[in-house]
């Protein structure tokens, strides 16, 4: 199959207007999108991520590369009409309200097939907004315009999916929600290409994850592939006697007493002996869980050396 | 369809756009204020004054129509550059262009949105010439439709040279040029006293560039007695206006080819 977007070796320089001064934005950036996964596009400010999801767009043109959506060349009609876009800092005509802003997106969108009235409607209603349809998008909330633009992006029925910072400015159930919408769509067959800065939220969604600094992917791979394992498992207990602290420093492993049960961690190979023995010893495991670095130590790893800041 | 929503929506934004309606504003308060001499001439109009009088009126309300026309070439040209750099400063053109409209269309959509603009503001601009005309006790003497089609083709020029222009400058700095291309296409029509005195190598080829808006000037057929008023043949007419919607067309595809190569990033 072949991939949902595809980028080869491209590159993108910005020349000040009058000066000779040039700024390399991307420099020699590859990486696939595949058909029916969310993949993650994370950098610091400034790495080079919008002008990315902008020649993905075909807003700006690559200085070389190549670069193919959905089989097409960005811009191309025939991509769009299988794109869903949510702009960061997702700009509208202030003076519409939100029906009147989807109904002028889906007459740019060419979705003719059903009434206009009920897809505008089964949209708000999707993402929480069918109360204040009749509202100018003037008078909405950070929150709510980001919702509208979710629901501006769904409106063609997308295959492919860009999000670029799709819950920025919405409080935790409202990134509840848009994880949840994620991964529906993906459920569904649709393709995410996905920007943000929020690692926790990314980490949770995304199969696979490309991360750039400098305008240069600096790793990309599946989510297993970038966090991998560590060899160790960690187990939670309601309670340890501190006789089998000595117990457990014996399998190399190390203990942390907190409000909330005791957490052990030690090495894989040794859970199905340390579980008998903690059952045995009158403890109850809460849960058993291998241990694996975060997505955001990795990041930080990655491009916080730097100076660069999630 | 996708042109006209765009065209649509443009002119929704057009009313709303603060500098377009201080020039409206503007526009009427000079109205409103040239019309209180024209009123108090017409009042102390007497029998033994009535020949001066009525040419003071005259001449007042020949200074209203042209700053009409005026006003609207202003208009023309502020509208058309902001209908794009509008959309660039604000970031609502990505949301646009991520669907399946292409670049020339949203152009085409813009302009049509100017026209729509300027075609609600010439049967104004008419009848409040004829609404002046009657209050100075005159009749003005041309067809209705030479003072509504002549002014949306010059108007419809004005608006294609700011929205090529504003695809690459500022769109300040694309009026005040549109402003000066203005003048100068004045100052170097055939008849004007400036021309007279340029060698031909020059006046020539100047003249070709700039746009003849005097051949476009509803001024030519307009007069408010009988015994100045032109003739024009149907075949003028066509000449004239087939030279205005020509040279907005060419403007428009210099535009859109302009348009097509450049970075729709947020300004």
């Amino acid at each position: 199959m072949n991939p949902a977007v595809e980028f080869r070796n491209v590159t993108k320089v910005y020349r000040r207007r009058f000066s000779r001064q040039k700024i390399a934005a991307l420099s020699d950036v590859s990486f696939d999108v595949h058909a029916g996964e969310v993949c993650a596009f994370l950098g610091p400010n400034g790495a080079g991520k919008t002008t990315t999801i902008s020649i993905l767009m075909g807003f700006f043109y690559a200085d070389s590369g190549e670069v193919r959506v959905l089989g097409y060349e960005p811009g191309d009609v025939r991509a769009k009409r299988q794109i869903g876009f949510l702009p960061e800092n997702f700009a509208f005509y202030k003076y519409l309200d939100a029906e009147k802003l989807l109904s002028l997106h889906c007459i740019l969108a060419e979705r003719t097939n059903g009434d206009r009235g009920t897809i505008v409607h089964d949209l708000l209603t999707k993402v929480r907004l069918e109360q204040f349809q009749g509202l100018k998008i003037s008078k909405y909330s950070r929150g709510m315009v980001q919702r509208l633009g979710l629901a501006q992006a769904l409106l063609g029925e997308p295959k492919l999916l860009v999000l670029d910072e799709p819950t920025s400015g919405l409080d935790p159930a409202g990134r509840k929600d848009v994880r949840d919408l994620i991964l529906s769509l993906r459920a569904a067959g649709n393709t995410i290409f996905l920007s943000s800065h929020i690692l926790s939220d990314v980490e949770q969604i995304s199969d696979r994850a490309v991360i750039i600094d400098r305008g240069k992917v600096v790793r990309a791979g599946s989510m297993n592939e970038l966090l991998g394992t560590s060899g160790r498992v960690e187990i939670v207990v309601n309670q340890l006697p501190e006789s089998m602290d000595a117990t457990v420093a014996g399998w190399n492993g190390s203990v942390e007493r907190g409000s909330r049960g005791v957490k052990i961690s030690i090495a894989e190979d040794k859970k199905r002996e340390a579980i008998e023995t903690l059952w045995a010893a009158g403890c109850d495991v809460i849960s058993l869980a291998p241990v694996r670095g975060s997505l955001e130590e990795l990041f930080l790893t990655l491009v916080a050396g730097d100076g660069g800041a999630a | 369809m996708k042109i006209w929503a765009i065209a649509t929506n443009t002119f929704r934004a057009f009313l709303r756009d603060k500098v377009l309606i201080v020039i409206f504003i503007v526009l009427i308060c000079l109205v409103l204020l040239l019309m209180t001499p024209l009123l108090a001439y017409k009042a102390i109009t007497t029998a033994q004054n009535a020949s001066s009088m009525q040419g003071l009126v005259l001449g007042i309300v020949a200074e209203v129509m042209a700053m009409l026309s005026g006003g609207g070439s202003l208009l023309a040209a502020w509208a058309g550059a902001s209908s794009v750099a509008s959309e660039m400063r604000s970031g609502t053109i990505q949301a646009v262009m991520a669907r399946p409209v292409k670049r020339w269309q949203f152009l085409a959509g813009k302009y049509l949105g100017v026209l729509l603009l300027m075609g609600c503001y010439v049967p104004l601009m008419f009848g409040l010439s004829y609404l002046l005309a009657w209050m100075g006790g005159q009749h003005i003497q041309a067809a209705p439709w030479v003072l509504i089609v002549y002014p949306l083709v010059r108007y419809a020029v004005y608006a294609a040279i700011a929205i090529l222009l504003v695809t690459f400058m500022h769109p300040a700095v694309a009026f005040a040029i549109v402003l000066v291309i203005s003048v100068l296409a004045g100052l170097f029509a055939p008849r004007a006293p400036l021309a007279a005195h340029l060698p031909v190598w020059i006046r020539g080829p100047v003249y070709a560039v700039l746009p003849s808006t005097g051949l476009l000037s509803e001024d030519r057929f307009l007069s408010l007695t009988r015994t100045s008023l032109q003739h024009t043949t149907w075949l003028q007419h066509l000449n004239a206006l087939a030279y205005g919607l020509d040279y907005a067309l060419v403007c428009l595809l210099f535009a859109m080819w302009s348009f097509h190569y450049r970075s729709l990033r947020r300004d």
